[in-house]
C-alpha cells in the first residue's frame, strides 16, 4: 500500500537524479528531507529535483527545497528543479517566490544538460 | 456392593428442620463468601465452618473433575495433605468415590472394621475413626463430595446426616455461584480486551459498533468487530463469528480477531489476508467461523473486502437504495484446506452507509435467509443516518420481541455528506493531513468548484491544519473542528482549535500564511482564550 510520496534516485554521470512521486506535506517532509540530503554524495556535482509528478506540495515542501538548496550551496553544489510550468506544484512555488532561489526547468534534460554545463 | 456397616438414612424433614438453626452461620459464611473469588479460598472458608458446626477434626471438598469420571480434593481441614498431593479418586471406589457415585450419604462408623475403606492411605495415617460424607448436588447435576471424619469413634446420628446434607447443599450453590462469578469476570475480561473500547476519530468518516451476546449469562460469545488503523490512510475493518458461544468461541474468537490484526498490519491485501487466516484457522483447530476483512482508502473512500462464508455485506446509498455485496465469495474458516477468496471493490460515496454484521442479526428460526435480509435492508434505510443511531435503531427493531439465541455484532461505517454544510472533527496529527486535503477537494468538486479550486481549497487547508498541529498543542490527541459552507459561490472553511496560534519560527518557516493568502480571496485568523479560528474565503472561479 502506498505511501504518501515515493522518493527514487537515480544517478547520471556526477549528477544525482531525485524524483518524488505522490503529495509532499508536513507528514513526511522531515523523512524525505533526511533521505534526499543522505543519498548525494559530495562526490556529485549537483542534485536534479524532479517534480513533475509530484501531485501535492505546500510550504513544508517549499521548506525542504530552501533547505536543501542552502546545504548543497555550502558544499558547493547545484541544486535544480523540474517543474511543468502550469502545474499545480509551480503555482505553489511561484506563490513562495522560490525560483529567485533555485533555478527552475521545464522539463528534465534542461535541467540535467544545465548542470552538466555549469 | 458388600455389605457393610454404613448405611444411607433416610433424611428426616423434622430433623432437618431443627438444625436449621445452627445454620445461621453457615449461611452469614456462604453469602459473605462470595466476596472470595478464589476457589480455594472460598472452599476453606467454608470447611472451618463446617468443622464448627459438626464439631469434627477433619472435613474436606472433593470435586469432580472435567473427565467426570474423578474426584479432586480442593480443600481440607484436619488433612491438608490431601489437597497438597493433588489426591485424585475415581469416582465410585472407596468412600468418596461411593457418595459420588450413589449420590447419597455414606457412613463409616468404625474404619479400623469397615470393608469400606477410604481410598487415600491418609485417613489411615492419621487415625480418622469414624467418618461421614453427603453428595454436593447443584440442580441436579453432582459438582463433588463433602466429608468429615471424627479421630475418635463416633456413631453420627440422622440428625447430623441431615445437617451435613443442608450444608453440603450451600456449599454446593456458593461453588456454583463462584464459579459463575468467576467465568463472568473472566468473560467480562475477555469481552473488554477483545473488542475494540473507541473506534478512531477519522476526518470523512463516521463509524459505531455495537456487540450483543446471544443471553446475559454468556456475556461473551463468538462474534467480533475490529477497527484497524493501517497507516497511508488505510483503514482495516474486520468482523467474524465463531461458531457456538461461551468462553470457548470466545477464547477463539480472540484468537482470530487477533491474527486479523497481526496480518493486516503486514498490509495483507484482504484476499491474501484471508487466505493466511484460513490456514491459521486449519492449524489452530476445527471449529468453524466465518469472517470479512475489508481496508477502506480514506482518501477515496474506495473500499476492498474478502469474504469467508460470512453475510454480505449491506450498502445503503444516501439516495436510500441498498445493495447486498456479494460478490467477492469464499469459504468459511475451518473448512478444509487450500482456500481461494475473491476481492470486491465498492466506491463509498457521499452519505453512504457500509454495514457489516454477523448472522444473529438477520437469521431466524423458521424464517428464509433472503427475508431476514430484506427486513435489514428496510431497517437500514428506515433507520436515521447517523451510525450510532443506526446501528442501535436498525438492532432493536430486527430484534423486537424475538429470542435471537445468537450473538449481534454490527458496524457502520458511513462518508459524511457532501452537498450540506461540512463539520468534521480532525485529529492535530500531521498523518491526518492528507485524509483532510483529500476530503475538502471533494467538499469543493461536490459543491460546484473546479479544479483549481480544490487545489487552492486543499493547500490552504492543509496549511492551517499544519500550523495547528505544529503550534496549537503538544504532543496528545486534540483535534481541530473543520466547517465549509457554500453561499452565493463563495465557499468559507472555518478551522478552529482549542490553542493559541504561535508565529512560526524558524528560517525556513513562516510560509504557511502567505500561501494561504496567495491561493484564498480572504484569509484571517482570529485567536481568543479558547482558541484559534481560521477563516478562508474564495469565490469559486469554475464549475456550476
Amino acid at each position: 500500500m502506498a505511501e504518501l510520496a515515493r522518493l527514487s534516485f537515480d544517478t547520471q554521470g556526477d549528477i544525482e537524479l531525485a524524483t518524488v512521486v505522490g503529495e509532499v506535506d508536513a507528514s513526511n517532509v522531515d523523512e524525505l528531507s533526511q533521505t534526499l540530503l543522505e543519498r548525494v554524495s559530495n562526490k556529485a556535482c549537483g542534485l536534479v529535483l524532479d517534480l513533475s509528478r509530484t501531485s501535492y506540495i505546500d510550504s513544508s515542501g517549499i521548506s525542504l527545497i530552501f533547505d536543501a538548496a542552502a546545504r548543497l550551496r555550502n558544499r558547493r553544489q547545484q541544486l535544480r528543479l523540474v517543474v511543468p510550468p502550469q502545474s499545480f506544484v509551480s503555482e505553489v512555488l511561484a506563490a513562495a517566490s522560490l525560483q529567485d532561489s533555485v533555478p527552475i526547468d521545464p522539463a528534465l534534460d534542461d535541467a540535467l544538460r544545465a548542470v552538466g554545463s555549469g | 456392593m458388600a455389605p457393610d456397616q454404613e448405611g444411607t438414612p433416610a433424611v428426616d424433614e423434622a430433623v432437618a428442620e431443627a438444625a436449621i438453626g445452627r445454620l445461621g452461620d453457615v449461611q452469614r459464611v456462604t453469602e459473605a463468601a462470595l466476596a472470595f473469588l478464589d476457589l480455594e479460598d472460598l472452599l476453606n472458608e467454608l470447611l472451618e465452618r463446617v468443622v464448627e458446626i459438626l464439631q469434627v477434626d477433619t472435613s474436606a471438598i472433593l470435586l469432580v473433575e472435567e473427565d467426570e469420571r474423578t474426584l479432586a480434593a480442593r480443600a481440607a481441614k484436619g488433612l491438608e495433605e490431601e489437597v497438597e498431593r493433588g489426591f485424585r479418586i475415581p469416582i465410585g471406589r472407596g468412600f468418596a468415590g461411593r457418595i459420588a457415585a450413589t449420590r447419597q450419604p455414606v457412613l463409616i462408623p468404625d474404619r479400623e472394621t469397615s470393608a469400606l475403606q477410604p481410598v487415600n492411605p491418609l485417613f489411615a495415617e492419621k487415625g480418622v475413626r469414624s467418618l461421614m460424607g453427603v453428595p454436593l448436588i447443584v440442580e441436579g447435576e453432582l459438582i463433588g463430595v463433602l466429608h468429615v471424619g471424627s479421630l475418635t469413634q463416633r456413631e453420627f446420628t440422622e440428625a447430623d446426616v441431615a445437617l451435613l446434607q443442608l450444608v453440603a447443599d450451600r456449599v454446593a450453590l456458593s461453588i456454583e455461584r463462584s464459579h459463575l462469578a468467576v467465568q463472568g469476570q473472566i468473560a467480562q475480561t475477555l469481552q473488554r480486551s477483545l473488542l475494540p473500547r473507541t473506534l478512531p476519530e477519522l476526518p470523512g468518516l463516521s463509524m459505531a459498533a455495537r456487540y450483543l451476546p446471544a443471553s446475559r449469562e454468556a456475556a461473551v460469545g463468538g462474534d467480533w468487530y475490529d477497527v484497524i488503523e493501517l497507516g497511508h490512510r488505510r483503514l482495516g475493518l474486520s468482523i467474524g463469528d465463531v461458531a457456538g458461544h461461551g468462553m470457548p468461541a470466545a477464547t477463539y474468537m480472540g484468537q482470530l480477531r487477533s491474527a486479523v490484526r497481526a496480518y493486516a498490519l503486514e498490509e495483507h491485501r484482504p484476499r491474501e489476508l484471508l487466505t493466511r487466516l484460513a490456514h491459521f484457522a486449519e492449524r489452530e483447530r476445527s471449529r468453524m467461523a466465518t469472517v470479512i476483512y475489508a481496508v477502506l482508502n480514506l482518501d477515496t473512500w474506495t473500499v476492498y473486502f474478502a469474504r469467508a462464508g460470512h453475510p454480505y455485506p449491506l450498502l445503503v446509498r444516501q439516495d436510500g437504495s441498498t445493495r447486498f455485496l456479494s460478490e467477492a465469495s469464499g469459504p468459511p474458516l475451518g473448512t478444509g484446506a487450500g482456500a481461494r477468496y475473491d476481492e470486491q471493490r465498492v466506491e463509498l460515496e457521499s452519505g453512504d452507509t457500509l454495514l457489516l454484521y454477523t448472522d444473529g442479526l438477520i437469521e431466524r428460526r423458521g424464517r428464509r435467509l433472503a427475508d431476514g435480509e430484506a427486513a435489514l435492508a428496510e431497517a437500514a434505510v428506515a433507520a436515521p443516518e447517523e451510525p450510532e443511531l443506526k446501528v442501535r435503531t436498525v438492532i432493536d427493531q430486527l430484534t423486537e420481541e424475538v429470542e435471537t439465541g445468537d450473538d449481534i455484532a454490527v458496524l457502520a461505517v458511513k462518508a459524511v455528506g457532501l452537498h450540506e454544510v461540512l463539520e468534521v472533527e480532525v485529529p492535530a496529527v500531521p498523518e491526518q493531513l492528507a485524509t483532510v486535503r483529500h476530503l475538502i477537494r471533494r467538499w469543493v468538486a461536490a459543491n460546484g468548484g473546479g479544479d483549481d479550486d480544490c487545489a487552492s481549497f486543499a493547500i490552504a487547508v492543509t496549511e492551517a491544519c499544519a500550523n495547528s498541529v505544529e503550534h496549537a498543542y503538544g504532543p496528545g490527541d486534540a483535534g481541530i473542528t473543520m466547517r465549509a459552507e457554500v453561499g452565493d459561490g463563495v465557499v468559507t472553511v472555518t478551522l478552529t482549535d482549542r490553542g493559541t496560534w504561535r508565529e512560526p519560527r524558524g528560517e525556513n518557516r513562516g510560509r504557511g500564511i502567505p500561501m494561504m493568502k496567495e491561493f484564498m480571496d480572504d484569509v484571517s485568523v482570529a485567536t481568543d482564550e479558547a482558541g484559534t479560528t481560521v477563516t478562508l474565503r474564495r469565490r469559486l472561479r469554475e464549475g456550476s
